[in-house]
């Protein structure tokens, strides 16, 4: 992470976005033998989302892309101690969706059945049976909820450290602090990008900017419908384990879970839609409401200290997909963004297709659910994602 | 002291009393330094050491509530209090044989791996040993306390020296004025209205150039209290840092605050022979206050003549450039290791405590919080807030005040109140005709002692560098010798200034040892964001926020 100068300025893929998924993105193309590859980075080392999310891994979704995506994720940070040399904890606690109403309740029957038929053992609680997952909880007006034990949380900075000297021991040029200005173009296509430590040529950028991805797009000349939106988390003093799973209200996009260390860590999933040039600031309306949400459903947590609260982007898409391939507009400009905050969770499996996609092969999953191109050319409303909190 | 309707209460099995007022750690402290607390990771033992609520080492469970701190805590009759994170008491806890077995500390990053099919075992063993206390089960139905907005044009957080000069010029120029303390406001400065005992948590920058700040601050009955203000001075102070060295978290080590406090209600000081750390009027202001209890000055650099002098009075020997190289004894400090900078000469003297005098570090948060830009003035290795032309922040409307601004010494400091209070009313006050403001330039004494203790101590010592979180100095030595550079990222690769104190007895010295094993100056090593809230707050005082008079819309 030395702020050195690159040792070479040509490479065959350079990924800009040193998170989990730029690196993990790196680390697939390296192990295919793709050839020189460099990631650069805006900033230090896990600054931006990678360092900042709840640490959920979920598979319980309203599409079955989707589901086999994370069903893949989660085998692969099963095995990632193995892989990486890193334990990055990750704890099959389950997550558990509560509906408060009607409607919510419907679209947790849908995504039971979805991810049933998936071969997931799901399952539809009673209001009467939350309680049994989340001792002390206050079921309030809730009309059931969903549990899926696979499910679980794991401590993010590990699987970056870990994804990170892996991609190094595979010769990967990590470049930290290397903001870049310019994607740069010839007759459609890309051939190098511009940063603040120097050119660097490539035929192939992949677009790994998180929040950032729109900014990049745009310096590659290119609109994409993807939006910064920023997310509040919070995280309380350490507690001896009482809480096993993830648990999320669908009603105000609640989320909160036990971390390894102890810490009640959440937040609401209420965008703020900003654009990345406002910052990552912390509220008091956040503080107030996420407390007060906390205290609703847990009402014993009321005297628990909050330890700190800090913010960081998600990079939404109209339809709450991510997108995965290369930009029909502009030959060599892969996109590995747009995962409204679900992109820790999805990167091990997620990446492989960005991977297939850089080296032309096929890509075995589903791409039209993630092309670029859907976003592009929609004539009617996307269906939409309907699981998006936690 | 009052000893009329003395609070009866358990402790354990023991019944205690307090008198009113009387803080829960002061009752504790009658049979001497009272073992409270067993390291989170490490089970290590430990005891109050900071004296303000700051540190995690007096953390008790009271009526049910996890994580109380007894220095802060005053008893009500019939309160139920016990100790926690260890078995069977904090004194002989089974678990405190992990520190044997850990000696380079818990690694959790790359421990635990395999066997794969253990995973599950090692997640609920390594669970179990997170965390301090047991969750809460209050007493009764917890309530949330519904919050309250005050508004005033100048707001003044600190009441020490410089904050009470600021509030008294402003309310003699005829301005209404609030005076916000963490404690208690003796005698507040006339006309000024005092909000003592209220602890500031969150101060967001300002919405727009013409917007109110809204000070989140915390009542003593729970309640969360907005304070939206015009204009803002602050002057929070310093406080004593910590020191590096193997056994630096031992029972005896203590603050030079943590010793006021721990001997002042009871006018009985928790040790016999301490060894004072430390050259200066801090220092100084010890041996005055412990006199022949002080068994010798240690002082990283050179030593005052005028507390040479006052040293030689009463027959304490001194010793200038000297380190600490070890804390010796296992429930409490029996024996301090010296050396000598330079020689490299070792001796021992016998003491039970170690009292940290050498540094104080400003209470910057509020500064980080409201965007003020900060700078690292080298002589007092530290981060304060960038000043001028008068004592205003870059923040419009956000002065500065006292020794947070860089005015340590208590007559600079009134004079800083005074002109941060003249430039809040538009005046001319220039900061550079100041006196006794720290230099900018130089190098704090402590960047050349720990370049020296950490080629002295060589390569695994047991330092604690957190001991919130128990992180050992090893800890952060590997993360380096791995490539990891830059406080932000070590930070999140050991886990170093991510506890209870916020950092506050941590990052000051991690700055510095991580300048020497990356060979970069303090500052291009970063500096870490200041998170709200300033300190924990109940999640049920954040609840009851009242909102809409008082704060900026954050879009």
């Amino acid at each position: 992470m030395s702020v050195n100068q690159p040792r070479r300025t040509e490479f065959r893929v350079v990924v800009v976005g040193a998170g989990i998924v730029g690196l993990y993105t790196a680390y697939h193309l390296a192990r295919a033998g793709a050839g020189p590859i460099a990631v650069v980075d805006r900033g230090f080392l896990s600054c931006g989302a990678s360092g900042r999310n709840g640490g959920g891994v979920r598979q319980q979704w309203e599409n079955p892309a989707m589901v086999r995506l994370a069903r893949e994720a989660v085998h692969s940070y099963r095995r990632f101690g193995h892989e990486f040399g890193y334990n990055i904890w990750f704890r099959q606690g389950g997550y558990l969706f509560i509906a408060d109403g009607p409607a919510e309740w419907e679209r947790l029957r849908v995504v039971h059945r979805v991810v049933s038929s998936e071969g997931l053992p799901c399952r539809l609680l009673r209001p009467e049976e939350l309680s049994r997952h989340v001792p002390g909880l206050n079921p309030g007006k809730a009309v059931g909820g969903t549990f899926l034990e696979s499910d679980g949380t794991l401590f993010p900075f590990p699987a970056v450290w870990g994804v990170y000297e892996a991609v190094r021991r595979l010769g990967v040029e990590v470049l930290n602090f290397a903001e870049v200005s310019e994607v740069q173009r010839e007759e459609g296509r890309v051939t190098g990008v511009v940063t603040s430590r120097g050119r660097l040529a490539a035929p192939a950028v992949v677009n790994a900017a998180g929040g950032w991805s729109a900014d990049l797009a745009r310096r590659a000349g290119l609109t994409v419908p993807n939006q910064a939106t920023r997310h509040e988390i919070l995280a309380t003093e350490p507690l001896k384990p009482f809480l096993d799973p993830m648990v999320i209200r669908l009603r105000d996009g609640l989320y909160f879970s036990q971390t390894m260390r102890g810490e009640i860590v959440g937040g609401l999933t209420v965008p703020h839609p900003v654009g990345t040039g406002a910052g990552m600031p912390s509220s008091p309306q956040f503080l107030r409401a996420m407390a007060a949400a906390l205290v609703d459903l847990l009402p014993f947590l009321a005297p628990l200290g909050v330890l700190r609260a800090w913010s960081g982007f998600y990079d939404d898409t109209p339809d709450g997909f991510p997108v995965i391939g290369e930009d029909p507009r502009l030959r060599g400009f892969f996109h590995a963004n747009g995962f409204g905050g679900h992109g820790f969770m999805l990167a091990p499996a997620s990446t492989r297709r960005v991977a297939q996609s850089v080296l032309g092969e096929k890509v075995d999953l589903d791409p039209a659910q993630f092309a670029p191109g859907r976003l592009l050319e929609a004539h009617e409303p996307l269906a939409r994602e309907a699981l998006q909190p936690g | 002291m009052e000893e009329r309707n003395p609070a009866q209460w358990r402790f354990g099995r023991r019944r205690m009393h307090s008198g009113p007022g009387e803080t829960l750690l002061s009752a504790l402290l009658g049979k001497g330094l009272p073992l409270l607390q067993r390291s989170i990771r490490l089970h290590r033992p430990r005891a109050p050491y900071c004296g303000v609520g700051d540190c995690t080492q007096c953390l008790v469970r009271v009526n049910g509530v996890p994580n109380v701190r007894a220095c802060r805590y005053v008893p009500s009759p019939g309160d139920t209090v016990r100790t926690e994170n260890s078995w069977p008491s904090p004194s002989y806890d089974l678990l405190g044989i992990l520190d044997s077995l850990f000696r380079n500390g818990v690694d959790t990053l790359h421990g635990f791996r395999r066997p794969s099919w253990a995973a599950p075992l090692f997640h609920s063993v390594v669970r179990r040993l997170a965390g301090y206390g047991r969750r809460p089960e209050p007493v009764g139905v917890p309530t949330v306390p519904r919050g309250r907005s005050r508004k005033t044009p100048f707001l003044v957080v600190g009441a020490g020296p410089a904050g009470r000069q600021a509030a008294s010029r402003l309310r003699k120029e005829g301005a209404d004025v609030l005076l916000l303390d963490r404690d208690p406001i003796g005698d507040p400065p006339e006309g000024v209205q005092a909000l003592a005992s209220h602890e500031a948590l969150f101060l967001p920058p300002p919405a727009g150039p013409q917007a109110r700040y809204a000070l989140l601050a915390a009542a003593p009955d729970g309640a969360a209290v907005t304070i939206a203000a015009e204009r803002v001075i602050l002057a929070p102070g310093a406080y004593d840092t910590s020191l590096w060295f193997p056994g630096n978290d031992r029972p005896g080590v203590m603050t030079a605050e943590g010793a006021w406090r721990f001997s002042g209600e009871r006018d009985r000081p928790p040790f016999r022979r301490a060894v004072v750390f430390g050259g200066g009027e801090r220092a100084g202001m010890l041996l005055d206050r412990f006199g022949t209890q002080v068994e010798a000055v240690v002082s990283p650099g050179a030593i005052d003549p005028d507390l040479v002098h006052r040293a030689t009075a009463l027959d304490i020997p001194l010793y200038p450039r000297t380190m600490i190289v070890e804390g010796r004894g296992r429930r409490r400090i029996s024996s301090v290791r010296l050396a000598s900078r330079g020689s490299g000469g070792k001796f021992s003297v016998r003491a039970d405590a170690i009292l940290l005098a050498h540094r104080r570090y400003p209470n910057a948060q509020l500064f980080f919080q409201a965007g003020a830009s900060m700078r690292w003035r080298g002589s007092a290795a530290a981060y304060y807030p960038e000043l001028g032309p008068t004592m205003e922040t870059s923040v419009p409307g956000l002065f500065a005040a006292g020794e947070a601004a860089g005015f340590p010494d208590g007559v600079a400091a009134e004079g800083s109140g005074i002109a941060a209070a003249e430039a809040a009313l538009g005046r001319e006050a220039p900061v550079d005709r100041l006196p006794g403001r720290v230099a900018a330039e130089g190098r704090s004494e402590m960047e050349g002692y720990y370049r020296e203790l950490l080629a002295f101590l060589g390569p695994h010592p047991k330092v604690v560098a957190c001991a919130c979180e128990d992180v050992l100095l090893s800890e952060i030595q590997t993360a380096h010798a791995r490539g990891y550079a830059g406080i932000e990222v070590i930070k999140r690769y050991t886990g170093v200034g991510t506890g209870l104190c916020q950092g506050r007895y941590c990052l000051p010295e991690a700055l510095l040892v991580l300048s020497i094993l990356e060979a970069r100056p303090p500052p291009e090593i970063g500096y870490i964001t200041q998170r709200p809230p300033v300190r924990p707050v109940a999640l049920g005082t954040l609840a009851g926020m009242e909102l809409a008079s008082a704060a900026p819309e954050v879009a």
